[in-house]
């Protein structure tokens, strides 16, 4: 079956997710580290 | 227990559902990109939807949460609240920055366009901005009460506009598509992809959930240390 195009826009919004849950879960974790 | 344990047990807790939680997301991303069937119109891009729909609920439920939190303040005056409602919301601004990230880049190939300016869009745009101002405010203010009092204010106006946000796809002309879980009708979507949204509304639920528990110790503990210093001092 024909599809469109467009996996490079499904592979950048999967990657930006990641990159910003991670991102914030590794500031929490280092914020409670530096705080306790 | 004493208050510097309870946080510290809030701490392990929400460090340990977090950590299960980016174990799941790496789940779901892998059931979504291998094992859930490409739609037939809207090609690959069809599948952002199973990130960007579950962040923006998680961030709509973190400044709902807020609101509530913030009005038990206003109530209750208990500071514990305050420290929660805004763990609340700097969660649902981490959240909103995959919302808000996540739907330009799947309007480009199916609308034509990253953004336009309809009700969802412009009206999703400003609860984040409006909880960004909300950072900002508690960052600038030193007194305590003050700064609880009038967060509260801004927090209880972010959860006005909750489900003003989930109505503007009924109540104006919108590009947006209509929901298809929180609908009268029954959900619109094929087996295998309901599943898999359905999955990823659960993992992205527990991870707020994950992420506050782990913000509201943060507080917890800043608010002990500020407390120990003052004691200190004098």
């Amino acid at each position: 079956m024909q599809y469109p195009d467009n996996g490079a826009f499904m592979v950048a919004a999967y990657v930006i997710t990641a990159v910003v849950v991670v991102a914030y879960a590794v500031s929490l974790f280092v914020r409670l580290r530096n705080v306790k | 227990m004493t208050p510097r344990d309870r946080a510290l047990t809030f701490a392990r807790r929400g460090t340990l559902l977090t950590g299960a939680m980016l174990v799941a997301l790496a789940g779901v991303y892998v059931r979504a990109l291998m094992f859930t069937p490409i739609e037939r119109f809207q090609g690959p891009a069809q599948k952002i939807f199973y990130v960007h729909a579950p962040a923006a609920w998680s961030a709509l439920l973190a400044f709902a949460v807020t609101g509530i939190l913030s009005i038990l303040y206003l109530w209750l005056r208990d500071r514990r609240l305050d420290v929660a409602a805004a763990a609340s919301a700097e969660v649902g601004v981490a959240f909103s920055m995959v919302m808000l990230t996540t739907g330009p880049i799947w309007g480009k190939p199916i609308w034509g366009t990253w953004w336009t300016w309809d009700a969802r869009l412009t009206s999703t745009l400003f609860i984040f901005l409006l909880f960004v101002g909300y950072m900002v405010l508690r960052g600038a203010l030193t007194d305590p009460e003050v700064r609880a009092r009038y967060s509260a204010v801004i927090g209880i106006m972010g959860l006005v506009l909750v489900p003003f946000i989930h109505f503007t796809v009924f109540l104006f002309r919108t590009l947006h598509p209509d929901p298809v879980l929180m609908k009268p009708e029954k959900p619109s979507l094929p087996g295998d992809m309901l599943l898999t949204l359905l999955v990823s509304f659960g993992v992205f639920t527990l991870l707020y959930v994950g992420f506050l528990t782990q913000r509201y110790a943060l507080g917890l503990l800043r608010e002990l240390r500020d407390e120990e210093m003052a004691h200190a001092v004098s």
